[in-house]
């Protein structure tokens, strides 16, 4: 087999070919594949010529950009992804400005229907707005262009996918997500999370490269693989969830336990992610990991639905249903309670005072209405 | 004419109508129990206040049969409305009919003081049967929010999945969760009135609408023949 570009890569780097072999198989496991699919993968990356992807950034916070590069720990993904084929990104391109936007324009027009894009960060809905101008072009103009000319598109993070933050009410630049700000966009595929798991990204990738299609996905178009299992369900705390031990109050004895973080809010019960299996920044750890409550990051809307984060349920007009909901309903019920004694005690008493006679006895009805009037009369 | 006073003893001139057939009396009183312990386990589930080997995940198990039961009570009562005799029709609770509609309105104005006569009939007065519609829409909710709460629990190759379209229609899980929480006290405080006006009707009327529940029968006045 001739050397490929990538293994001279490799070795230049001193990345050894059990490691490139081990990276291969960490792959099959983050897209839950039997073992003997690592030899496909590598297979695959070996040879495949390399995708062309464009990654656009919008209305973001580089964090997704941040996860993928995984800034601290250079692995053997980083030369698989950003060494070789990523014409256009502008957080990590030599190039600036006209130049910059020179190779985005040419990788279009040249690879027109074949490279992929990569979006990070939401979409201002107008374009006329002022909001998220790239080179003097608005955000939409240029997602319209490039995705609507690509192979496929990723939405990547929770900012793509759903708005995210900077759709959070009031949404004040009228945020849409690449789907809504580009109908129709083909192949379109989402990554969630706030910010997207380099593992998850990579693996996705890695998945094109060897399958050459898109994963299974859930109903918001997440690939199943990493959005397949509930945080609750694979969480290394469920055994406190289930048998009611519970973190009650930052850094008590059950938080320096590691109980479960229901109370404290966790919406783990709520969000589909992989965190618990994959983990983060390679594998050193995760958020409910190191004692801090699950946000839901990777659900729709959840700057505006998982909020108050540190509480199990959402807020009703800005009052805190997680503390007032039980009492006001136990007010409630007493309340209806004693209404309907004073409601008891006025319909007995006007009966009593025999009022009250069978509709179709009229005759007798009209009589009693008449003693009753006089009754009041007389009292009066 | 036999006219009969209202608080006449039960069985003097008064006639045995066969109100609640079996499956209504059936429904009725396996969604008494399910919701008393759907409510006392699903108030454990938002709020758990103390801890036992896995009493969190046999209270939930508790509460996952429960809702089975009742969600097939409330089936069965749906049905039971188109195949049921006339005072347990589907047209007894959503009031179409003129007489129907009358029926509210005196039931409305005789509950606020503003009447003086009781709609006297041995099914659902108007105002009772809107109540019981309304109440099964909150029944319907709770099976939705319920399911939409499930589903993503719901084992590999459950059909339950199918619900996975109500998460996104609710707004998201945690929406969901609170509706949920918030029918449950809906249903509470319903119950509270409901037994109130039963305690109220039987003091009031003497029809035996307290053991109606359990036998089927009431005990109307006789004759004239009674009208919605
Ligand atoms: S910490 Fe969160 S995700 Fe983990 S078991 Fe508790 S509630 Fe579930
Ligand atoms: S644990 Fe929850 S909030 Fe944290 S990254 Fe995973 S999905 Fe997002």
């Amino acid at each position: 087999m001739a050397q490929t570009r990538l293994m001279r890569e490799l070795e230049r780097q001193g990345i050894s070919r059990r490691e490139f072999l081990t990276f291969c198989a960490s792959m099959a496991a983050v897209l839950g594949m039997p073992k003997s699919a690592s030899a496909t993968i590598a297979r695959a990356i070996e040879t495949e010529e390399r995708p062309i992807l464009v990654w656009l950034e919008f209305q973001d916070c580089a964090g997704n950009t941040e996860s993928f590069l995984r800034a601290g720990h250079p692995t053997v993904a980083d030369l698989i992804l950003d060494t070789i084929s990523l014409n256009y990104h502008e957080t990590l391109m030599a190039a600036a400005g006209t130049q910059a936007e020179d190779a985005l324009e040419s990788t279009v027009a040249k690879h027109k229907g074949k490279y992929i894009a990569l979006v990070e960060g939401s979409i201002p809905a107008d374009a006329d707005s002022g909001y998220c101008m790239v080179g003097g072009r608005s955000a939409l103009d240029i997602a319209r262009e490039v995705c609507g000319n690509a192979a496929a598109t990723v939405a990547v993070g929770t900012c793509a996918t759903f708005g995210g933050l900077p759709a959070a009410r009031p949404n004040p630049t009228r945020a849409l997500s690449v789907a809504d700000a580009v109908p129709g966009v083909k192949n379109l595929i989402h990554l969630s999370a706030c910010p997207a798991n380099a593992e998850n990204i990579t693996a996705l990738i890695v998945y094109y490269l060897t399958v050459k299609r898109w994963p299974p996905l859930d109903q918001y178009r997440r690939p199943l693989f990493a959005y397949g299992t509930l945080i609750h369900d694979a969480c290394e705390r469920r055994a406190h969830f289930d048998s009611g031990q519970f973190v009650e109050e930052w850094g008590d004895e059950a938080h320096r336990h590691g109980y479960c973080l229901y109370r404290m809010g966790c919406k783990g019960p709520a969000t589909s992610q992989n965190c618990p299996i994959v983990q983060w920044n390679s594998h050193t750890n995760w958020p409910i990991g190191c004692g801090h409550p699950c946000l839901g990051c990777a659900e729709p809307n959840f700057w505006d639905v998982m909020t108050p984060f540190y509480e199990r349920l959402p807020n009703v007009a800005g009052v805190s249903a997680s503390r007032w909901l039980d009492p006001v309903g136990l007010t409630a019920s007493g309340a209806v309670a004693a209404a309907a004694v004073i409601h008891g005690i006025g319909e007995v008493r006007r009966y009593r005072r025999g009022h009250h006679r069978p509709p179709e006895d009229k005759g007798h009805a009209d009589e009693n209405k008449h003693e009753s009037d006089s009754n009041e009369e007389s009292r009066k | 004419m036999n006219a009969v006073p209202s608080d006449a003893p039960l069985g003097i001139g008064r006639e045995r109508v066969y109100v609640w057939e079996l499956p209504v009396r059936l429904v009725h009183w396996l969604l008494f129990f399910s919701i008393l312990i759907l409510a006392a386990t699903g108030y454990y589930i938002g709020n758990p206040f103390f801890s036992g080997t896995l009493v969190m995940a046999r209270i939930r198990e508790v509460h996952l049969y429960t809702s089975i039961v009742f969600s097939l009570c409330v089936l069965v009562r749906v049905y039971w409305g188109f195949a049921g005799n006339r005072y347990a029709r589907w047209s007894e609770f959503i009031p179409v009919t003129r007489e129907r509609l009358r029926s509210l309105w005196k039931s409305t104005l005789f509950y606020t003081f503003l009447s003086r006569e009781p709609v006297e009939y041995p099914g659902h007065n108007g105002l009772a049967g809107l109540t019981y519609a309304v109440i099964y829409g909150v029944y319907f909710v709770m099976i939705a929010t319920g399911l939409a709460l499930y589903q993503v629990y719901a084992p590999v190759g459950s059909p339950l999945h199918v619900f996975r379209f109500l998460i996104p229609f609710f707004g998201g899980l945690q929406i969901a969760r609170l509706i949920h929480h918030i029918g449950m006290w809906v249903i509470l405080i319903f119950m509270v009135a409901h037994l109130y006006f039963v305690i109220l009707y039987s003091t009031i009327e003497r029809t035996g609408i307290f053991d109606s529940i359990l036998s089927g029968f009431k005990f109307m006045p006789r004759k004239p023949p009674v009208k919605p």
